[in-house]
C-alpha cells in the first residue's frame, strides 16, 4: 500500500457528502416500501391476465358461434347394404354439391357429315 | 442466515444479510446519481423490489454485496439511459431543460486529491470508489462495473497514474 492509497481512502471515506450515519434512510422503511412495491405489481399482473383470460374466453365462445354446425357422419352398415336393393346416400354431406341437369347441361356435341379424305370433320 | 429471513424468489438472499450492507449499498446508490438523497433512495428501493421479485437473482458465483452492488449500478445505468432519451426528445421539441444536477460538495482537507478524483473519467473514478470507499478488491469491483477483471486492472492503474501524476502537477 503506497501513501496515496491511504489519503485516497481518507477522503473518499470522509468526503462530506459520503453517507453519514444520519442521512441512510431506515432499511425498514425502504424494505416496507419495497415489498408494497412487489405486492401492486404482482396484483396488476393477475388482474390483467385475468383481463386477458376473460377476453381470450368471450373470443373462443364468439368464434365458436360464428362458426357452421358440422354434419355428423353416418356411416353405411355393410349387411343393411348388401340385403337392399336400393341406395340412398346416408347423409347430404356425401352427395355432390354440384347436382346437374344430364339433358340440360351436357354440351351438345358438334356433328358434322361432311369428309375429307374418307375422315369425319 | 434465518430460514424466515430469506427471500421467497432468492434463495440465497436473506433479508437480515441485505440490511447488514444497507449503508453502503445507500452510499454507492448515492454516488450513481449526483449525490442526491431521494434518487439513491429510489435507487436502493428498486434494487430491492428487483431482489424480492426474484428479476435479480442470485446465485451464489459472487458475494452478495458485489451482486447488490451491481443491481445498484444496472439500474443507475437504466435511469440514465431514460434520462438521455427525454433529454433528446425535449431537445427534438425544441425545449431548453438541462440535467437537474447536484454539485457533489467538496471536502476542506485534501481537497486537490478530491477534486483529482472527481476528474477522473467515469471507469477509473468508480473503480477508484469501490475499492477505497466500499473495501472491494479489484476483481469484486470489477464485476460491479460488468467488465472483466483485467480491463478493471487497467481502470484501476490508469486512474493511480493519473492522480499521482495530478497531485504532482498541483
Amino acid at each position: 500500500m503506497t501513501d496515496i492509497d491511504d489519503d485516497l481512502r481518507d477522503v473518499l471515506r470522509n468526503r462530506p457528502d459520503n453517507t453519514g450515519a444520519g442521512e441512510v434512510p431506515g432499511f425498514d422503511d425502504v424494505w416496507a416500501r419495497a415489498e408494497s412495491t412487489v405486492a401492486q405489481r404482482r396484483l396488476r399482473t393477475r388482474a390483467v391476465g385475468g383481463i386477458a383470460a376473460a377476453a381470450a374466453l368471450v373470443a373462443i365462445v364468439f368464434v365458436s358461434q360464428l362458426r357452421p354446425t358440422e354434419q355428423e357422419w353416418q356411416f353405411v352398415d355393410p349387411d343393411e347394404f348388401a340385403s337392399s336393393t336400393s341406395w340412398v346416400a346416408p347423409s347430404d354431406i356425401l352427395l355432390p354439391k354440384h347436382q346437374f341437369d344430364i339433358y340440360g347441361e351436357i354440351p351438345v356435341l358438334i356433328e358434322s357429315t361432311e369428309r375429307d379424305g374418307g375422315t369425319l370433320l | 442466515m434465518r430460514d424466515s429471513d430469506v427471500l421467497d424468489n432468492n434463495p440465497h438472499v436473506s433479508r437480515s444479510a441485505l440490511e447488514a450492507m444497507h449503508g453502503q449499498v445507500f452510499g454507492w446508490a448515492l454516488s450513481r446519481c449526483d449525490f442526491q438523497q431521494a434518487v439513491a433512495e429510489d435507487l436502493v428501493q428498486q434494487a430491492y423490489v428487483e431482489l424480492l421479485a426474484g428479476k435479480a437473482r442470485f446465485d451464489g458465483k459472487s458475494s452478495l454485496k458485489t451482486f447488490v452492488f451491481a443491481v445498484v449500478q444496472n439500474l443507475s445505468r437504466n435511469r440514465y439511459r431514460r434520462i438521455a432519451i427525454r433529454l433528446r426528445l425535449l431537445e427534438k421539441a425544441g425545449t431548453e431543460s438541462g440535467p437537474d444536477v447536484t454539485q457533489a460538495v467538496e471536502p476542506g482537507e485534501n481537497e486537490n486529491l478530491w477534486k483529482a478524483v472527481q476528474r477522473l473519467p467515469a471507469r477509473q473514478r468508480d473503480i477508484i470508489e469501490l475499492v477505497f470507499c466500499r473495501d472491494m478488491t479489484i476483481e469484486e469491483a470489477s464485476t460491479v462495473m460488468g467488465v472483466t477483471t483485467g480491463t478493471g486492472r487497467v481502470h484501476y492503474d490508469r486512474a493511480k497514474k493519473a492522480l499521482r501524476g495530478r497531485l504532482e502537477n498541483d
